[in-house]
């Protein structure tokens, strides 16, 4: 029935499962006791034991456990995606799922035939009309849809269900072009018959709707308050990540699903003995990028600055990697994955043997398979519960809230474009041009125009006014000297302040006791806690001067350390937005949102004393 | 209702505005109910307000342009 070999060698795409484990590891029982059989699809990626936990994880919680959705409908619903997309592996085992769940092949056929006419009742009708419409075009999906399945009478419960299965359907058929697992059974004819003259893969469509989404905000469904303290995945994921993202926030209503996703999240992204985690990223960047997902774009640009990427760098990766500072090899995986993601009709099995010749292995390509349908999963998810953004995406993207715009796509292919941002948004590229032909007035103009910017960085990072002074000096010779190799990547404000910010961390490093700012959170900051609990005035600057409000704030963000107060200074005395405080500092936005938090409670803790309820006076 | 710990890590989001209506509703359950985080909400949000309403850190400009004016002198005569 069915074989131990994951797939025929010359079928697939080379990506050999390792002799298989028959062991009865505990993804193994589960399926099992599911199917009767071990599926290839497991097996196939049997090289790498923790992606088949991952799997089985996403599969157990989504298909083989009660739901609010029958089992049955589950099943259709996966038949249905399944053949839309032509994966004669996936339609030919959960046809025989339906039919070892008692569904007659009649009934089938009719489902592969014109599922309209099925003789669905109208909820089913319309919860597989939504997961259908999803796979094929996440874009075209909005909040009316959403409403649509309501008025059937479906619960949210239900929906993000849907939402979570259609992803899982991604999920699967991503890998089964890449790995190309041999089928479990005998093919019937009856489904045979409907899908083949097709069998080469289909794409789904990408953006072809996006502009229908713009109008739709979401998110689409309510996501009740789910405690981080209580909810351990949401503990963990907020240490590895830094942050508890909306996409798994948007998803409490269904706190079984989204355990099984954030295992199998943390078992394919967090171990580095395969891929690095940077490699990943980029992975989930660059076809996020291409399936224009806004949402992941910024996610996983913010993760991978956090790996210590530079902003623009990860920009660049979304907005075309091939012109980017990656190695060739990365760009080749980068190149494997966003076929694979994005137009897996075109994959072919030498696919695989072009990455082996830049060095990489089995289990390495294998990863990269599994994390570009990881991908997969998590853009449709997004992208049918409409979550928001937990951070901008890059500037040269919209701003708008789910999909990026046809714009933006337009951007991506572009060949031997040198420059990723758009000049025309900046408001200094004519200056810039002219100072890098060497026109003095033209730097003049530009340095004078951003004087405050860059006196703020320094005496954040500095702390001491004659300091300031003499790093502004050495800022202006130094971007006078750099200009030239200004390439436009970043805002030129963006760059100058970077030249102050490095000028500041020189002089910095020459003194004793030098706190970096590039210091990680230490368990004792994510620790600190508030010790001045009386209440403040009502109106603290009533009882004081402005002056006297001024010196006291002086005082007490000078007294910050560096890390804090850089950011502080940032954010609350220059105004700029976390993500642009982000890009400034080369940090991620969780690392700028948890100093920032821990700079303001310093902060109150010095000012407490003078601004408490029954105080006045001056500063001290 | 939120524990005190629910709060302080849902706090820095709140402060800043970014927390679903839901997560929302919740915290101000808790600081309605709550005085020592109400009052860590209520001094935090005025440090903040302070802050940003300080003018602090306003450039001396009587000490800045003759510096750019130096660089620039410097630049004209060796702009290697």
């Amino acid at each position: 029935m069915h074989s131990n070999q994951a797939f025929a060698e010359d079928a697939g795409m080379n990506i050999r499962a390792k002799p298989g484990p028959e062991q009865e590891s505990d993804p193994f029982i589960v399926f099992r006791e599911a199917f009767g059989f071990i599926p290839n699809f497991l097996r196939a990626q049997s090289a790498l034991p923790r992606v088949i936990a991952a799997h089985a994880k996403l599969e157990e919680a989504v298909c083989l456990r009660d739901g609010e959705i029958s089992r049955i409908h589950r099943e259709r619903i996966l038949l249905r995606i399944a053949a839309d997309r032509r994966d004669n592996y996936w339609v030919a085992l959960n046809t025989e799922v339906l039919i070892s769940l008692g569904v007659p092949e009649d009934h089938i056929d009719g489902l592969l035939n014109d599922h309209e006419q099925a003789g669905l009742l109208a909820p089913d009708l319309a919860l597989l009309g939504f997961c259908l419409k999803l796979s094929r075009d996440s874009s075209s999906v909005g909040l009316e849809d959403v409403e649509a399945l309501r008025a059937r009478g479906l619960k949210d419960e239900a929906i993000v269900e849907a939402v979570v299965l259609t992803a899982l359907a991604a999920y699967r058929c991503t890998l089964s072009v890449a790995l190309r697992p041999e089928p479990d059974v005998k093919p019937r004819n009856l489904w045979l018959k409907k899908i083949r003259g097709a069998d080469e893969a289909l794409s789904p469509t990408i953006g072809a709707d996006a502009r229908h989404k713009a109008a739709s905000r979401g998110p689409y469904v309510p996501a009740p308050y789910l405690s981080p303290i209580t909810f351990e995945h949401f503990a963990i994921i907020r240490k590895s990540h830094g942050f508890i993202p909306n996409f798994f926030r948007a998803q409490t209503l269904r706190p079984d699903l989204l355990a099984a996703q954030l295992e199998a999240v943390g078992s394919i992204l967090l171990p580095e003995d395969v891929l690095t985690r940077a490699q990943k990223e980029s992975i989930l960047l660059a076809v996020s990028a291409a399936n224009l997902n806004s949402y992941c774009v910024a996610v996983h640009g913010n993760l991978l600055r956090g790996l210590g990427f530079p902003a623009e760098e990860a920009d660049q990766i979304a907005v075309d990697y091939r012109l980017s500072n990656l190695s060739k090899a990365d760009m080749a995986l980068l190149d494997f994955a966003v076929k694979l993601g994005t137009r897996f009709a075109e994959c072919s099995p030498e696919e695989a043997g072009k990455l082996a010749s830049f060095g990489f292995t089995q289990d390495q390509l294998l990863e990269g398979v599994v994390v570009t349908a990881l991908n997969n999963f998590a853009n449709t998810l997004q992208m049918g519960l409409g979550i928001e953004p937990d951070f901008e995406p890059p500037s040269i993207f919209e701003k708008n809230k789910v999909n990026l715009s046809h714009a933006a796509a337009t951007l991506m292919p572009r060949e031997g474009v040198e420059h990723l941002a758009d000049t025309s948004q900046d408001a200094d590229a004519e200056l810039v041009a002219q100072a890098q032909c060497g026109k003095l007035e033209a730097f003049e103009e530009l340095v004078r125009r951003h004087t405050r910017l860059m006196y703020r960085a320094l005496i954040a990072i500095l702390g001491d006014a004659a300091d300031a002074q003499d790093a502004m000096q050495d800022t202006l010779l130094s971007a006078f000297k750099h200009i030239g190799g200004f390439q436009g990547r970043a805002k030129f404000s963006t760059w100058l302040v970077s030249i102050a910010r490095n000028a500041a961390l020189e002089r910095l490093r020459g003194r004793r006791n030098m706190e970096s700012l590039d210091q990680s959170e230490t368990e004792e900051d994510c620790k600190f806690r508030p010790r001045q609990i009386a209440a403040w005035q009502e109106n603290p600057e009533q009882s004081h001067s402005r002056t006297e409000i001024r010196q006291l704030v002086e005082k007490g963000i000078l007294q910050l350390p560096p890390k804090y107060r850089v950011i502080v200074m940032l954010r609350d005395i220059e105004q700029l937005s976390t993500d642009e405080v982000a890009r400034q500092l080369g940090l991620s936005v969780p690392a700028v949102k948890t100093r920032l938090l821990r700079g303001r409670l310093m902060l109150r803790e010095w000012l407490s004393p003078h601004l408490v309820a029954g105080t006045k006076g001056a500063a001290q | 209702m939120i524990t005190c710990e629910e709060f302080f890590a849902e706090f820095g989001d709140y402060l800043e505005e970014q927390v679903s209506a839901e997560v929302r509703q919740e915290i101000e359950l808790h600081l309605s109910q709550c005085r020592a985080c109400h009052v860590l909400y209520d001094s935090t949000r005025k440090t903040v307000r302070i802050v940003s309403e300080s003018n602090s850190f306003e450039l001396p400009q009587d000490v800045f342009h003759p510096i750019i004016d130096r660089v620039m002198a410097k630049l004209r005569t060796d702009p290697s």
